[in-house]
């Protein structure tokens, strides 16, 4: 793992100074049955190929964006601040949005 | 050996690299002995005479000097303590330490070489086969072949070695190799204004023709003169640019993604970023393979070259030179030069042609053997002569002390095959795996492209640096015409050099792997080059496939029957050169944070402790007398280590409701609550409190330590939802300090204008206001369980404000408690340490805190898991007890019963109150009760306790409330 990364508000970086936050999700509902919730716990997509992810600029800005990464090849295909990036399979975002708050 | 001085060597010659005016000494296996400033270790022992420099690794065969540039694993020595280090290119220094290893009782006589004569015992892949029948033999042998097997031994009574350290580099463009390709490629780019840095692990730029003394004439861009001459006006031209950074005596071992490159030099790692790459890293002469073709004095035509000219040093008397391309015959004449004898020039060619090299061996009066091959070379210790078997294949025994092979030589190319995206093919015409794709920012230039005439690769290194600098190249046509003409000329030998199955002559010569042996494998089914590779260790020892990959890849095609393109090649992967383990481990980086009360504390006689990133104040000499003073009268304590959150904006009790179990957005102005945060399985992640300072304004504290994870929690449940919310990491911003006791109340309120009374501030309360003139965030709250204040306030105060308390409580007989009493403090008052009382595992039901979680809320995060979790059989409580006797527990000694455990002590204290030992710790959910008897085990010794479920100081928090 030695990519370069473009934050969205730094620019390029080395992917050091960024904390990974893994697949980008969607978050259940508190009503969840007890197996979509193991499976949102526990379970991954882990794609061979482009996978939408959360990063945060941890050693720089310290803001959360959405990178998809070609985890076959490492390869960034693109940086954006969530939840601007389209994403046919899965909804735009989980934070605060799929809770019905 | 005695101190012979610094050996035999050759006249002077402006090119050496040795200062002949100051002679340093070194101690080798005891012994003194003498070398010049700017030998090598290899250079000045083999000038006073060694020729055995190490034992192999399986039949501890002698081994010499070969490559005499650090790439075989022939010269591998102890020095100063250090393993395995490559004595050909490590400098001598005064006093240095050097021993050989894998030999005993000494490698000279070393009783492992009956090893040799017992190989049928230790056939490839014996590890597998061999010594397994009987079961019970492996067990025998192992630790035996273990022992005999292997190279240098770690000193584990070292004191660590020395110290390496990190440092981090950013270029427009990294060259990788400084010989004339890469000298001129980092001329090029620098020239059109860029940033440059240029690596080479020779101890000075000029590569090959550092040792070369052929006259080269026409080329374009570089004056007319010998190859040492050239390389001089080089080395001037870079050294003279100030756009190049070089970075000499340097390996680059790891080239990874988007042009990361691991360098090591001395005792420093560097990680260098560049924009683009110039791989210029040239090519490596490797072995024939015949009859002990691993025979002392059986070189590499380069490293007897080397060892002539940098260090002055005759590799031998009498070479027999062996070569499949012309180049060999410039090499006969570079050591005709350095004043060799040539016993003869063996060309494996049938047919050779003509050459303006070939006419001047030929009229140098030297004997070329066309169409010839190696048979063996014999001698005991060295090579002393030398049978070779002419095409009609009758023998002929040439006398002579060293071998010269100057074969086509082996791109090196083990560092650019790391790069996602390289590829390179097989060159039919070339004979060498040349770069056939590479990514856009990567370039290559030189020998490593299969090109090795001088004009070609220099022209190369200008286009290539134009390339990398964005600049047009007008000469590519030109070059284009060049490289074609060397292809036209090339006259390459269509047999292959390895065709033999010989017992003794060797593939690997780290491994000791022969051509028999790889024919033996394939023969049992490890055709593929992959495998073969994993069965024979061949290219896996220390020269990482430097001096053996092309070797082995055409052995395994003459086994196989396949074309060499077909066979494929191994997997490059880093480090492309050793690298000590604590070059890549380097120093810590950890940065340790300071309160700004540190040295306050320290002049109070603290004991400092590390907690998280932080110095905290342990103890100020007795934990107990301070717990007593907060009990009885009055204590401070430096909490300013707490994490502190400013969290601001319309939406911010919506986010604190959804991040917490409990539930602030309707929390009272002023008003403090306690908080939970869980991850979304229902653990407990940390906690510490929200105090709401105004409608859209909240100040949270998280544990020590845990703060910059907690922001990253908050920032992500944050992103991309649009709410109006900013957190703020305001924690150094913030000094804190705790004041508590039975007279908190009077020591404060001498420095203070708020009403400190408890009907004005009452317990879970929050103003704002001066203490001593210093602005504060009070905040009523009470970890250790007495009457007290937490005041926040911008940290460039603290110290005046720590001195106006000491001197306003003094009549009080305040003082000064650490995070010992501290920790007494809350245990009597049962209040949990997340991560110390609760683990990865713990959720808040279990934790006894359901009084946190507020299910009524729609949501929050962790209720899904809660909520099933709630569903199910709680096992284990989390509870308080005390002690029956005066046994005081350790933190993490077992509950058990009927000597089994079955739970755990998560913190024990003598508590000052009770004068006994007390603390939290895990029961099975029907011990949970108040008054239940339990076990906890010291040593071998059960000691008797009892349950208590509500705190043991205070449990109605009346004193708290006061």
């Amino acid at each position: 793992m030695a990519f370069l990364l473009n934050c969205p508000n730094c620019g390029q970086r080395n992917v050091y100074d960024f904390r990974f936050g893994g697949e980008v999700l969607t978050r259940p509902q508190p009503d969840v049955s007890n197996e979509d919730l193991t499976e949102y716990l526990f379970f991954r997509e882990n794609a061979d190929g482009p996978q939408r992810e959360w990063w945060n600029h941890n050693m720089g800005c310290r803001k959360w964006f959405i990178a998809v990464r070609n985890t076959h090849t490492n390869e960034v295909i693109e940086t954006a601040w969530s939840p601007e990036l389209e994403w046919p399979p899965i909804q735009a975002n989980d934070g605060g949005q799929a809770d019905g708050e | 050996m005695a101190n012979k001085g610094t050996g035999e060597r050759l006249t002077r010659s402006e090119h050496e690299l040795i200062d002949r005016d100051a002679v340093i000494e070194f101690e080798f296996e005891g012994r003194r002995v003498s070398a010049y400033q700017g030998d090598t270790v290899g250079s000045a022992v083999t000038a006073v005479g060694m020729d055995i420099l190490s034992r192999s690794f399986k039949y501890h065969r002698p081994r010499g000097m070969l490559c005499a540039a650090g790439n075989c694993p022939n010269c591998l020595m102890t020095v100063d303590g250090i393993p395995n280090v490559r004595s050909c290119t490590m400098q001598v220094q005064p006093g240095m330490k050097v021993k050989r290893q894998n030999a005993w009782p000494s490698v000279d006589h070393d009783i492992g070489s009956l090893l040799d004569r017992m190989d049928r015992l230790l056939p490839v892949g014996f590890y597998y086969k061999a010594f397994h029948k009987p079961k019970f033999l492996w067990d025998i042998m192992r630790p035996i072949v273990r022992r005999i097997a292997g190279l240098g031994k770690i000193d584990i009574s070292s004191d660590g070695g020395p110290r390496y350290s990190h440092r981090n580099m950013q270029a427009d463009v990294a060259v990788i190799g400084g010989g004339p390709a890469g000298m001129a490629a980092a001329l090029e780019a620098a020239d059109a204004g860029l940033d440059v840095v240029l690596i080479d692990d020779q101890p000075a730029l000029g590569g090959h023709l550092l040792s070369d003394t052929a006259r080269y004439e026409g080329i374009e861009g570089v004056g007319d003169g010998t190859g040492q001459e050239i390389a001089d006006s080089l080395r001037g031209r870079v050294v003279a640019q100030s756009g190049i950074r070089v970075l000499s005596g340097a390996s680059a071992f790891g080239y990874y993604q988007d042009n990361l490159i691991a360098v090591r030099q001395g005792l420093e790692s560097i990680q260098l970023r560049a924009g683009r790459v110039v791989m210029a890293t040239g090519a490596f002469e490797v072995p024939f393979q015949f009859e002990n073709n691993d025979r002392p004095g059986v070189m590499l035509a380069s490293g007897a070259l080397r060892m002539a000219r940098l260090y002055r040093v005759p590799p031998g008397k009498r070479a027999l030179v062996v070569t499949d391309n012309d180049g060999g015959y410039s090499s006969a004449l570079n050591l005709i030069d350095a004043g060799l004898e040539i016993a003869a020039l063996v060309d494996l060619r049938s047919d050779a042609g003509t050459s303006d090299v070939g006419d001047a061996v030929r009229k140098a009066g030297i004997e070329v053997l066309a169409g010839y091959r190696v048979v063996s070379a014999s001698g005991k210790k060295r090579v002393s002569w030398v049978k070779v078997m002419a095409p009609d294949s009758s023998t002929r025994v040439l006398k002579c002390d060293l071998v010269c092979m100057a074969g086509v030589p082996q791109p090196a190319n083990g560092l650019l095959l790391q790069q996602p995206g390289v590829e390179v093919e097989y060159d039919e015409q070339l004979r060498e795996s040349v770069p056939a794709r590479l990514p856009g920012t990567v370039f290559t230039a030189g020998d490593i492209n299969g090109f090795h005439d001088l004009g070609i690769v220099f022209g190369q290194g200008v286009a290539a640096g134009r390339k990398a600098a964005g600049v047009a190249d007008d000469g590519s046509s030109q070059l284009s015409a060049l490289e074609g003409e060397y292809r036209n000329g090339l006259r390459l030998s269509g047999d292959s050099a390895s065709g033999g199955s010989a017992k003794k002559e060797f593939v690997c010569l780290c491994e000791d792997v022969s051509t028999k042996d790889i024919g033996v494998a394939i023969r049992e089914g490890f055709g593929d080059i992959q495998t073969l590779k994993r069965y024979t260790t061949s290219t896996m020892g220390p020269c990482q496939g430097k001096m053996c990959h092309k070797a082995f890849v055409e052995a395994t095609a003459i086994h196989t029957g396949g074309t060499i393109a077909a066979t494929g090649a191994t997997t490059a992967r880093p480090p492309a050169q050793g690298v000590p383990l604590g070059a890549l481990a380097g120093p810590g980086h950890m940065p340790l944070k300071r309160t700004p009360l540190d040295a306050v504390h320290r002049a109070a006689g603290a004991e400092m402790v590390e907690l998280g990133p932080w110095l905290r104040a342990h103890n100020y000499g007795s934990p107990q007398d301070e717990a007593l003073t907060v009990r009885e009268r009055v204590g401070i304590i430096d909490v300013s280590t707490l994490g502190k959150l400013d969290v601001r904006g319309a939406d911010a009790g919506k986010l604190l409701d959804k991040v917490y179990t409990h539930r602030f957005s309707n929390l009272k102005e002023g008003r403090i609550r306690y908080g939970l945060l869980c991850g979304e399985n229902g653990v407990i992640m940390d906690d510490g409190t929200v105090t709401r300072l105004s409608e859209d304004h909240y100040f949270v504290s998280t544990t020590t330590g845990n703060v910059d994870a907690i922001e990253d929690w908050f920032n992500w449940w944050l992103a991309g939802t649009g709410m109006d919310v900013f957190v703020t990491n305001v924690t150094s911003a913030y000094g804190a300090i705790n004041v508590a006791g039975p007279r908190a109340r009077e020591t404060l309120s001498k420095l203070t204008d708020v009403d400190l009374s408890s009907d004005a501030f009452g317990y879970m309360r929050s103003f704002s206001g001066a203490v001593a003139g210093v602005p504060c965030i009070f905040l009523r709250i009470g970890f250790v369980g007495e009457t007290g204040w937490e005041l926040h306030f911008p940290s460039e105060y603290a110290e005046h404000l720590w001195k106006a308390l000491m001197e306003a409580g003094a009549e009080y007989g305040i003082g000064p408690f650490g995070l010992e009493a501290q920790r007494i403090l809350r245990l009597e008052k049962g209040h949990i340490i997340v991560s110390q009382d609760t683990d990865a595992a713990t959720d808040p039901l279990d934790a006894g805190m359901r009084w946190a979680v507020r299910f009524d809320k729609p949501d929050f995060i962790g209720r899904a898991g809660l909520a099933a979790n709630r569903k199910r059989e709680s096992e284990e409580k989390l509870v308080g007890f005390v002690m029956r006797g005066d046994f005081v527990p350790e933190d993490g000694q077992p509950i058990v019963e009927s000597g089994v455990p079955i739970g755990r002590v998560t913190s024990s204290r003598l508590s000052p109150t009770l004068k006994k030992g007390f603390g939290l710790g895990w029961v099975p959910e029907k011990l949970a009760e108040e008054g239940a008897e339990i076990l906890i085990r010291s040593g071998d010794k059960d000691w008797p306790a009892v349950v208590a479920t509500e705190p043991i100081y205070d449990p109605k928090g009346e004193r708290l409330r006061n």
